[in-house]
């Protein structure tokens, strides 16, 4: 079996493939990270569609679709930001009303469109084996972005992950950083459609941020440890789907899940917690390790 | 002491659902320990989020002397602490009581640069002062409430304000650490010459240190003045529209219904 994978990555195909499924797996649950403790799932979702929806709208006036979607996912994404803070809406709402136009709007330009629809459709489930050189760059170039951001304000990201509002008073530029969040979500989420899809970014964009939370109480734990669940769930999918000829997306988003289960089960913080609220262990006992 | 640290004229602020503020006009001292106590939706949080900068209004704001709009510049952002009301965290967050407090010095140390010693040294310091050094490497939701608002306190210090907000930092912690934590108020306002507005509208917990009181009512000014004059019965019973006396034991004012 190890021979039959070798071989495999010998095909150029594959190995681009391999290559995008760390990229989205790093870039994805690095993001997946604000998407769990900034409590903003439907983000992704909105993302996803607003690309699937420009996508459409692309064919229908005869342009590149994945770059229509890639464009208008960072308009929207420049869009969501300044009118959840002027609007009295919970960010949560506002973003159920734009899923719920973008895919009236998917729709329509789906009913309207006369020829294939196969490049819109393609958005939504990926196709990981029919990647480009030029995906690869643009995925690369979209990761290291992310992680210079990353990088570069890890402080201001801690201190707006746990109040924005309260860093925004105490002069960290958090609106600046949300927005760079939201904008790099743009990014990530359309620069991924093609390798996994929107429907199944979802899972990418929640996961991988789900299981850290399993295991960790230090953020930059935290984001190691949902950038190798992440990457781990992209490579062993992509394997899994090699192997037992499934298809790759769907084995990717199962591998997240098992991994997610795994944690879960096995959660130090959960225990401690357990223990703590049955006595067992003191309220002292550190957790400075975990 | 003469120094109008705060000033406020014809303060307004607008909703869907109403005025919240209307025409608030009062100023506040260098140092002064001022209380703004009122009913429930009197517009206290309100006032504070004005002065913090998280909340759009009309009329005239001068803080420092300079007058100010709802957008902020960094400098006098860092010049106000906050303490809000505690928030509830969740238990896994990934952040721990130390961290907590270093995110108060995280926006006057401004973009690149880390917190370094003297930071980490002035945090422990100040959660030493605050009686929460020994909880430094403890999850910040696994804290009991009183904890996380001594937390808060901490990091709204580390800031060096020269100004406190104060959201009821007592409200829903079980009576001996509402006093606790009345004490550690009293406790910074003398050590930092701290200027401190006080929200609460919990009248047998008013710390010894404040002087002067701000009631508020249907988000107007319904007194200003002396802190023993504000919470006479004549006043509160106007102010709550409802009977109420207060009576006197060991030094201190207590309210009842009448």
């Amino acid at each position: 079996m190890v021979e039959h994978l070798i071989e495999a990555l010998t095909y150029p195909p594959i190995q681009r493939a391999a290559i995008a499924c760390v990229l989205c797996g790093a870039s994805c649950s690095l993001l997946s990270v604000f998407v769990v403790l900034m409590k903003m799932p439907l983000i992704g979702v909105s993302m996803s569609h607003a690309a699937f929806a420009d996508a459409v709208l692309g064919m229908l006036l005869d342009f590149n679709p994945f770059l229509s979607g890639f464009i208008l996912c960072l308009l929207m994404a420049g869009v969501l930001g300044p009118l959840s803070d002027r609007t009295d809406m919970a960010p949560e709402n506002l973003l159920s009303i734009m899923f719920s136009l973008l895919m009236g709007i998917a729709f329509l330009g789906m009913g309207i469109l006369t020829r294939t629809k196969a490049g819109a459709l393609n958005l939504m489930w990926g196709s990981l084996l029919s990647l480009s050189c030029s995906d690869i760059v643009v995925l690369t170039v979209i990761t290291l972005v992310l992680l210079l951001f990353l990088f570069l304000f890890f402080k201001e990201i801690r201190s707006v992950l746990f109040n924005r509002r309260l860093a925004a008073a105490s002069g960290v530029p958090a609106r600046l950083i949300y927005y760079a969040l939201l904008f790099l979500t743009g990014a990530v989420v359309s620069s991924n459609l093609a390798t996994v899809g929107g429907l199944l970014i979802f899972a990418l964009l929640m996961q991988p941020g789900a299981t850290a939370l399993q295991l960790t109480y230090n953020l930059k734990y935290f984001f190691l440890i949902s950038a190798a669940a992440g990457i781990g769930a992209c490579v062993s999918g992509l394997f899994v789907s090699y192997i037992f000829d499934l298809p790759s997306g769907a084995s990717v988003v199962l591998m997240a899940t098992i991994i997610f289960a795994a944690a879960y089960v096995f959660s130090p913080k959960r225990r401690l917690i357990k223990l703590k609220k049955r006595g067992v262990v003191h309220e002292s006992a550190s957790n400075r390790n975990i | 002491m003469n120094d109008k640290i705060i000033e406020l004229q014809g303060l307004t602020v607008r909703k869907a659902k109403g005025l919240l503020l209307d025409g608030i006009s009062f100023s506040v001292f260098r140092s002064e320990f001022v209380g703004v106590i009122g009913p429930n939706g009197a517009g206290k949080t309100t006032l504070l989020n004005v002065i913090a900068g998280m909340e759009k209004f009309e009329g005239m704001l001068r803080l420092f002397g300079k007058r100010e709009d709802w957008r902020r510049s960094r400098a006098t952002r860092l010049c106000i602490g906050y303490v809000p009301q505690l928030f509830p965290i969740d238990p896994a967050f990934p952040i721990l009581a130390a961290e907590a407090v270093m995110t108060g010095a995280i926006g006057r140390l401004g973009l690149f640069r880390s917190p370094g010693r003297k930071e980490k040294d002035q945090a422990m310091r100040l959660m030493e002062m605050m009686r929460v050094v020994h909880l430094a490497g403890r999850p910040l939701g696994q804290l009991s409430g009183g904890e996380r608002q001594k937390v808060s306190l901490a990091r709204a210090i580390l800031q060096e304000p020269d100004i406190l907000l104060l959201d009821e930092p007592t409200a829903n912690l079980d009576i001996a650490v509402q006093k606790e934590v009345l004490n550690l108020i009293c406790e910074i306002h003398k050590r930092e010459s701290l200027t401190i507005l006080f929200v609460t509208h919990d009248f047998n917990m008013i710390p010894a240190a404040m002087r002067r009181a701000v009631l508020l009512n249907h988000g107007k000014t319904f007194f200003d003045g002396d802190i023993n004059a504000a919470l006479s019965g004549k006043t509160l019973s106007g102010l709550f529209e409802y009977p109420l006396e207060t009576f006197e034991r060991n030094g201190r004012r207590f309210v009842s219904c009448g």
